[in-house]
């Protein structure tokens, strides 16, 4: 099932440029949007424009290698803004599709979302953490955690 | 008794199949007249001579040479090539399962499933079980989005306890624009053709983004109850149109009808596609969807424009002053003030912050160097507070989007100009306007097409055009200490206007922008600088030209609505004059499909006064 789902997740995101998720600096976090489409004609003609605003770097980090942690680190590239603000809240839908992808069982997803809620400052040191670094903090944690370590197992 | 007709018709048709030999299926009768082999194949009737055209323009789609003007040359060609031996992913039977499965089922042929190693994994990947069509409304001072936008998601099985509907798979058609085009020619290509159609796949969670958090619109989703024969049907179907062309066009064959299409295709007899007329309104055609009782569920996802609105109207007066303070700069996320209050109203103050300062970053382009470092102190700050959920969202509205009033409008009314009674009747194919019932739509937003007021004076039976409007948008949102929006307006047709002597139909353009205050629940009072232009023989210089203002108060409710206020218009060109004038409107809704309306207006123009009166009512179908 776990499978399924990166796989499902891969193939959505396949037409974006995504070279090797969990492989690379990904976006930075807050960095805003850009190539808005204007809101009349987008609207009125539903059209798509060439609006995909990942650019997805490559970069210099090590590549993850568990698939779960390369969905995981996809997702947090196109969605870090709202990985964060859940994880500071310590609940919250994004933090769920974290659980998800990495498959968390049920009993665990109580100690998953505490970790990373008391670990945000560790996981997003400042206002320019990309979500490469997050990711790799992210899994650097789990792996430190008794419980936790199994799902990001390499 | 329409189904039991297609049983019946079914039946004839089939009934040659019976008699044929079960080796040669040649003999296929009247079965390319079918309503489902048309609907597979996207044919629609020529409209002039009794032969049938397919809509697909993509030679790809089509097995046989003239397919796209012969059902039965396609059928032919489609059995012939599905009985050959053999699989793969470019076999006929791999490249077209839906009809492949049709026709199989329709001529007793051997159901062996075919070997398709790309297909096979493709819908497993998708792991469908229910499809939801989701409606993106209108969004926030833009009245031109108001007919919405339509996709399909792709529901997983729900007893899977790993079910998270954000990373499902989404289906939507729309117009592959290359980005170079121009936005005049992206709006003329997007009505008159040009632009190819694109059936696409996307996880939802990238709709959610783009809908949700750049556009703030609000989504509405409608679990069909489709069963799970039909989604396979409708996914078998998605595979043999996904990548081939059908041309765009933006007011019928547009985003929402290639899905209605598709549901089409997965229940047989549905037949949507007969709603469609002229155009094709997404908001209309979530209406079809619901009147044919192929909805389940409905849930409703806010935008986060609408739960930012939401969270700050819920915050205490003197929290929502120190949320603005924090967002503005004055005042740190770690500032005394805020240590003082309690981990649940800091979590309140700290979280509606954030997601305003993240609002403000998408919609007004506020500066990364401030709204970064701000953005990461509020979560870090918020991390520190435990065992504090983020609150509830926005509750659901009371009126769906699909539940407003019906979008056509006709109109009689009786009323009287200076001296003159005249008897009107208008009819408005599309939208809605701001004195209209309310419920449904965006307050204080307007958007009309081709509204035509003709009026007949019954003193000499004379029948005039008294207006013809093009386009008219408006957009009224009232600003306040946390949103700054510009309320705007924009319209052009042909409109009767005063010469002194003579009222001639003239060409005009107008515009006007300004702000909008609320006053109290339902009531805002505007005032916007306005510019007209008409150009015409019949005035002095050929054209006139008049900057002017409009100061308001519009009260909408789901009784009734006002629009009450004073315009002037200073004529620069031709007439230099000056015409002021003092209006009122009101609408009584009577439900959702009529309305009691009343207007009057008094003006001083060329140095005399006149009134005018109207009163007459509304129907909407």
């Amino acid at each position: 099932m776990k499978k399924l789902i990166a796989g499902a997740l891969l193939m959505g995101a396949s037409t974006l440029a995504f070279a090797q998720p969990g492989c690379g600096v990904g976006a930075m976090i807050w960095k805003g949007q850009s190539g808005i489409a204007p809101h009349v004609l987008a609207a009125t003609t539903n059209g798509t424009f060439g609006n995909q605003t990942f650019g997805m770097t490559t970069g210099t980090l090590g590549c993850q290698t568990n698939q779960s942690v390369q969905s995981m680190a996809m997702y947090m590239d196109s969605n870090i803004d709202k990985v964060a603000r859940d994880m500071s809240r310590g609940n919250g839908e994004n933090l769920d599709t974290l659980a998800v992808l990495l498959g968390v069982d049920e009993a665990d997803r109580d100690s998953f979302r505490k970790v990373l809620q008391d670990n945000f400052a560790t996981i997003f040191p400042s206002s320019d953490t990309t979500s490469g670094e997050a990711v790799d903090a992210i899994v650097a944690l789990l792996e430190s955690d008794q419980a936790l370590s199994k799902y990001v197992a390499a | 008794m329409r189904t039991l007709l297609q049983f019946a018709l079914a039946f004839v048709w089939l009934a040659p199949a019976f008699n044929a030999s079960a080796t040669s299926p040649s003999d296929t009768g009247n079965l390319h007249l079918h309503p489902a082999w048309l609907t597979l194949l996207h044919y629609q009737p020529d409209r002039f001579g009794d032969g049938y055209t397919g809509q697909a323009d993509d030679e790809d789609f089509f097995l046989s040479a003239g397919g796209k003007t012969s059902p039965r040359a396609e059928l032919q060609a489609t059995l012939e090539a599905i009985s050959r031996p053999g699989g793969g992913n470019g076999h006929a039977r791999c490249r077209f399962p839906a009809r492949d499965r049709w026709l199989r089922q329709q001529l007793d042929m051997s159901l062996q499933p075919a070997n398709c190693p790309a297909f096979e994994q493709w819908s497993e990947e998708l792991n469908t079980e229910t499809v939801s069509l989701v409606f993106a409304a209108s969004y926030l001072n833009s009245p031109s989005s108001m007919f919405g936008h339509t996709f399909l998601r792709l529901d997983p099985p729900k007893e899977d306890e790993e079910t998270n509907l954000i990373l499902a798979n989404t289906i939507s058609y729309a117009a592959d624009a290359a980005a170079h085009d121009s936005e005049i020619l992206f709006a003329y290509k997007g009505i008159f053709g040009g632009y190819p159609g694109i059936t696409s796949i996307q996880p939802y969670y990238e709709k959610i983004r783009l809908y949700s958090d750049i556009e703030h619109r609000d989504l509405w989703e409608y679990q069909l109850n489709l069963n799970q024969a039909e989604v396979d049907m409708m996914l078998a179907h998605t595979w043999e149109i996904r990548e081939r062309n059908f041309d765009y066009y933006f007011f019928d064959e547009n985003c929402a009808y290639r899905l209605l299409a598709l549901i089409d295709v997965a229940r047989p007899g549905t037949d949507l596609l007969a709603e469609v007329s002229t155009h094709a309104i997404p908001s209309d055609t979530v209406r079809w969807v619901v009147d044919r009782d192929l909805v389940k569920e409905v849930t409703y996802r806010p935008s986060s424009a609408t739960k930012v609105t939401h969270a700050i109207e819920s915050l205490p007066s003197e929290h929502r002053t120190l949320a603005a303070a924090i967002a503005n700069g004055y005042v740190a996320a770690d500032a005394q003030e805020v240590k003082a209050l309690t981990d649940e109203e800091r979590a309140r103050v700290l979280d509606t912050t954030y997601d305003y300062v993240r609002y403000q970053s998408e919609a007004d382009g506020w500066p990364r160097e401030h709204a970064a470092p701000l953005s990461h102190n509020l979560l870090r700050e918020r991390s520190r507070i435990r065992g504090v959920d983020a609150s509830d969202g926005p509750p659901e509205p009371a009126i769906r989007d699909d539940q407003g009033h019906d979008t056509f409008r006709a109109s009689l009314s009786g009323g009287r100009l200076g001296d003159r009674n005249f008897t009107e009747l208008t009819l408005r194919p599309a939208y809605h306007d701001v004195l209209d019932p309310p419920a449904g739509y965006r307050s204080g937003a307007q958007l009309q097409f081709l509204r035509l007021d003709a009026r007949l004076y019954t003193d000499n039976d004379e029948l005039q055009i008294e207006q013809l409007t093009g386009v008219e948008i408006r957009s009224l949102s009232p600003r306040n200490q946390f949103f700054s929006p510009l309320s705007w307006q924009v319209g052009f047709g042909g409109r009767r206007t005063d010469t002194a002597t003579n009222r001639v139909f003239t060409p005009y353009l107008e515009g006007g922008a300004g702000g909008s205050w609320q006053l109290g629940s339902g009531t805002q009072a505007f005032a916007i600088a306005t510019a007209d232009l008409e150009i015409d023989d019949d005035l002095r210089r050929g054209y006139d030209a008049a900057p002017g203002a409009d100061l308001g108060i519009l009260h909408q409710n789901s009784r009734f609505s006002l629009l009450g206020g004073i315009k002037t218009k200073a004529w620069i060109v031709s007439s230099q004059h000056r015409q002021d004038q003092a209006y009122l409107e009101a609408n009584w809704h009577l439900g959702r499909d009529f309305s009691l309306f009343g207007k009057f207006s008094r003006e001083d123009h060329y140095d005399r006064y006149r009134s005018e009166w109207q009163i007459g009512l509304h129907a909407y179908f």
